[in-house]
């Protein structure tokens, strides 16, 4: 029996999409049997970030219908064997499904699969709640402004309302030298906010915007600093202890001989 | 009829325009019921005026087969005005549907005119050929039971001959669809590949077992 993974944000453009295509394959390239499930019903994207668009035929919406077969429903990724997407279907909206088919659909994915993740739509409405209504865990992605980091406190306590404690979180999108000048929220901040654990966190990064546009998740890139940020966070989900990945830029060697000599 | 006056003319579905061809019944949106009341009581008060005349068709609210035939009835039976029949292609094309089980009309036949572009989100289908004229956007759908032609970028997912017709074809003035599919058959092109804009339009049809994309050149005509 699988896991229900949610990834949900409450503000737009944070990444949960990439984030959710990232894991899915992480966890694949580690040898679990993942299915990425896209909640974003109207707005589908995910499709496009696994470089899958050109493959579907059936959605999420004709797998809860019954149009299909849930079989059919699901397209196998080009790189990796144990991974799957259930994309979303563009043409409908959020409530074309409902909670209870969502439900019964995780846990028939659950039976299959030992990850189960589900791109959240971004908000607080149908879609949202839809979302979360099968998920065993979530995990929360923010960026480092106190807009995105409101949004994320405002979901984590309707998540804990729905019974879904402890969700982990994922800092998106950081920029250490702004982090370092004080001019960005640093991550303990955001941790003394929002209380909970810490998953891990990605460095803005360039290769995303590439992969993503290519159609290939950044995770399989091994030169990638954001990369590395996800391979990390597939282990941390699966429970091995990998420690944060410093994520300072190499300081040049004056620097370096500066702070030996002043010790800061 | 027994409605008094006062209540009967609540409705107003019905007006009646004269043209050079012709009268045209003009039927606004509204309850069927409604509908047939008023015109039978509107032809029973004006209907000598237009004795001799001709009605040519019903315009405004969209029929079907059988709500047609019944006001067809109350003009022509009733009031014995005559009602012209139309020659109507889309009857044609429905009679060949039934007797194939597909639509047939891919040389001649019914065709829907998109004047815009096809977005995300968007899925035009239709019962005959589509022509649009714009571009079809990824995430955009075309659906027809004939064939497809799109008079800029076909960027989303074409499905011509949807309900069966293998001759069908897809052609578009710049052919890189997210998918292609004609009839039975689905196609996507292959992974990794950047498509270039041909310079040409394309067509893309069934041969054998496999769509095949062509270039169109007025020499190798259709």
């Amino acid at each position: 029996m699988g896991k229900v993974l949610v990834i949900t944000s409450g503000k737009g453009g944070v990444g949960k999409t990439t984030t959710t295509a990232n894991i899915g394959t992480g966890l694949a390239m580690l040898g679990k049997k993942v299915v990425v499930a896209d909640a974003d019903i109207g707005l589908r994207n995910l499709d496009v970030v696994m470089g899958l668009e050109n493959r579907i035929v059936y959605d999420i919406v004709d797998v809860v219908e019954k149009t299909c077969r849930l079989k059919q429903g699901l397209i196998r990724d080009k790189r990796y064997e144990g991974l799957y997407l259930l994309p979303a279907a563009q043409t409908k909206d959020k409530n074309a499904i409902k909670p209870e088919q969502m439900l019964e659909l995780c846990n028939e994915l659950k039976e299959e699969f030992d990850y189960v993740l589900i791109d959240s739509p971004a908000g607080i409405e149908q879609g949202f709640q839809n979302s979360i209504v099968g998920a065993d865990e979530a995990i929360i992605v923010t960026t480092p402004e106190i807009s995105a980091v409101r949004d994320a406190d405002r979901v984590i306590g309707l998540l804990e309302a729905r019974g879904l404690h402890n969700p982990k979180l994922i800092v998106n999108r950081l920029r250490p030298e702004m982090v370092k000048k004080g001019d960005m929220m640093n991550i303990e901040d955001m941790i003394d906010i929002l209380a909970i654990e810490l998953l891990g966190v990605v460095p803005d990064d360039e290769s995303i915007v590439i992969s993503t546009n290519r159609g290939e998740p950044v995770v399989t890139d091994e030169a990638a600093l954001s990369g590395k940020a996800f391979r990390n966070i597939s282990k941390r989900i699966l429970g091995e202890e990998v420690e944060l990945m410093n994520l300072e830029i190499e300081d040049g060697k004056l620097t370096k001989i500066f702070k030996i000599l002043f010790g800061k | 009829m027994k409605v008094s006056g006062g209540f009967a003319m609540d409705y107003d579905f019905i007006s009646f325009k004269g043209t050079q061809d012709g009268i045209y019944i003009h039927i606004k949106e509204g309850d069927f019921n409604h509908i047939k009341e008023e015109l039978d009581m509107k032809l029973s008060k004006f209907g000598s005026f237009f004795k001799g005349g001709q009605i040519v068709a019903f315009k405004g609210m969209k029929l079907s087969e059988y709500e047609e035939s019944q006001l067809r009835n109350i003009v022509n039976d009733k009031y014995k005005l005559k009602v012209l029949e139309e020659e109507n292609i889309q009857e044609d094309n429905i009679k060949e549907t039934k007797e194939s089980g597909y639509f047939q009309g891919i040389e001649e036949g019914m065709t829907s005119f998109i004047r815009t572009t096809v977005r995300s989100g968007q899925i035009i289908q239709y019962e005959g050929n589509i022509v649009v004229l714009g571009d079809v956007n990824p995430g955009g759908i075309i659906e027809a039971k004939g064939n497809i032609v799109v008079l800029g970028t076909l960027r989303g997912v074409a499905h011509a001959g949807c309900d069966g017709n293998r001759n069908a074809i897809v052609s578009a003035y710049d052919l890189k669809p997210t998918q292609l599919r004609i009839a039975d058959l689905i196609a996507r092109s292959p992974d990794g590949e950047v498509i270039k804009s041909s310079r040409w339009p394309e067509v893309a049809k069934i041969e054998g077992d496999e769509v095949v994309i062509e270039t169109y050149l007025p020499k190798n005509n259709l």
